[in-house]
């Protein structure tokens, strides 16, 4: 339990961002999307939630570096 | 403690006792308030939901719930409802936990972080708020208070060698990942619901809390009790920013409740201006309605 617990917190902590971008940022513009008629493949809006997640955690960073 | 040479008049132990009678009352007013903050932006969820209220006005009530929403947390960080009975410890605990729901804020990692900010107050290695209390600018507030887990594992390596402080980081963190979950839960079910009633205000009441509770009373200030927070004036009627100009009254005696500063710090007016706390010339004789403002 304690080796999962472990290796979860590891994740989270490595991975928190990108995950976030997928599920929060994916599911926002998702709605956004059909709220102003796009028609498209949620699908697509979580990619660009991902990688929305992946370069804030490349850049350390959601915002501005000071 | 520094050693300024102050008349007999004016010693540490006269301070204390004028403090302590300011010490003692249940602060009432920061239990309605943070209950009744948490209680309304729980409300906007179904009222927005079915559709009684716009997603515009819901949002607009959140962001006021979540500037209001740490003060009684922070009361009761410092015991000030408890005052020191356990019987009532129950009660720092609820209304700690309860009000912080609106800004995602858990409760032992702020009490522990908190803490650490009293004792090491502007201590760039040591002073948890020290990234926003030593910002140039108000645009660096705002950065700096977005940066999120990043700035608390900075903080951990800090203090990994202080186990009652870890034990409180840890179980906030726990906390935390929970708020997180489900706020990814929520966002899945109801995605601009939990933008505009939850992630943004939160987001907004952090930069409030920040720029008011950290950032203006430690500007500028140096180490030390009687340096490290300073009295400032605003263009802003102080009731609109939780009466932060006397936030360095807090920092000589954290037991004064936030309600009864205005009374404390005018008995101990000619105490601070001994003790040269920054501004303290300018502390008007009586702190009532808004004689704060800088116009």
């Amino acid at each position: 339990m304690n080796k999962f617990n472990e290796l979860l917190t590891n994740h989270i902590s490595h991975w928190n961002m990108v995950w976030f971008g997928l599920i929060f940022w994916g599911s926002i513009f998702n709605a956004l999307a059909l709220n102003f008629g796009f028609d498209k493949n949620p699908s697509f809006f979580y990619i660009i939630g991902f990688l929305f997640g992946l370069l804030a955690k490349l850049r350390g960073t959601w915002l501005w570096k000071t | 403690m520094e050693n300024i040479d102050v008349s007999d008049e004016f010693t540490f132990d006269k301070e204390k006792e004028i403090a302590r009678s300011f010490s003692k009352r249940f602060q009432w007013e920061m239990l309605v308030i943070g209950v009744g903050q948490a209680l309304i932006w729980l409300s906007l969820w179904p009222l927005v939901i079915y559709d009684y209220i716009s997603l515009l006005l819901a949002s607009s009530i959140a962001i006021i719930c979540a500037c209001f929403a740490y003060l009684p947390s922070h009361e009761a960080q410092h015991g000030n409802f408890s005052r020191g009975n356990p019987k009532r410890r129950w009660i720092d605990s609820f209304v700690s936990h309860f009000t912080l729901i609106t800004i995602m804020f858990p409760h032992d990692l702020m009490r522990c972080t908190h803490m650490k900010h009293h004792a090491y107050t502007n201590n760039p290695e040591k002073d948890p708020d020290y990234d926003t209390a030593s910002a140039k600018s108000l645009w660096e507030v705002i950065v700096r208070t977005q940066e999120g887990t990043t700035k608390y594992q900075r903080v951990a390596e800090v203090y990994k060698d202080d186990p009652a402080f870890m034990k409180s980081f840890n179980k906030g963190m726990l906390v935390g990942m929970l708020y997180r979950s489900v706020l990814l839960v929520l966002v899945v079910i109801f995605p601009l619901e939990t933008l505009f009633l939850w992630w943004l205000p939160s987001k907004i009441g952090v930069i409030y809390l920040s720029t008011f509770f950290s950032w203006y009373p430690h500007y500028q200030t140096d180490i030390g009790r009687y340096k490290d927070t300073r009295f400032w004036s605003h263009w802003m009627p102080r009731f609109f920013n939780h009466s932060m100009q006397l936030h360095f009254i807090h920092h000589l005696h954290p037991g004064i409740g936030h309600y009864d500063e205005p009374k404390a710090i005018e008995a101990l007016k000619p105490f601070l201006i001994a003790r040269k706390v920054p501004g303290a010339e300018d502390i008007p004789e009586r702190v009532k309605f808004n004689p704060l403002i800088k116009l």
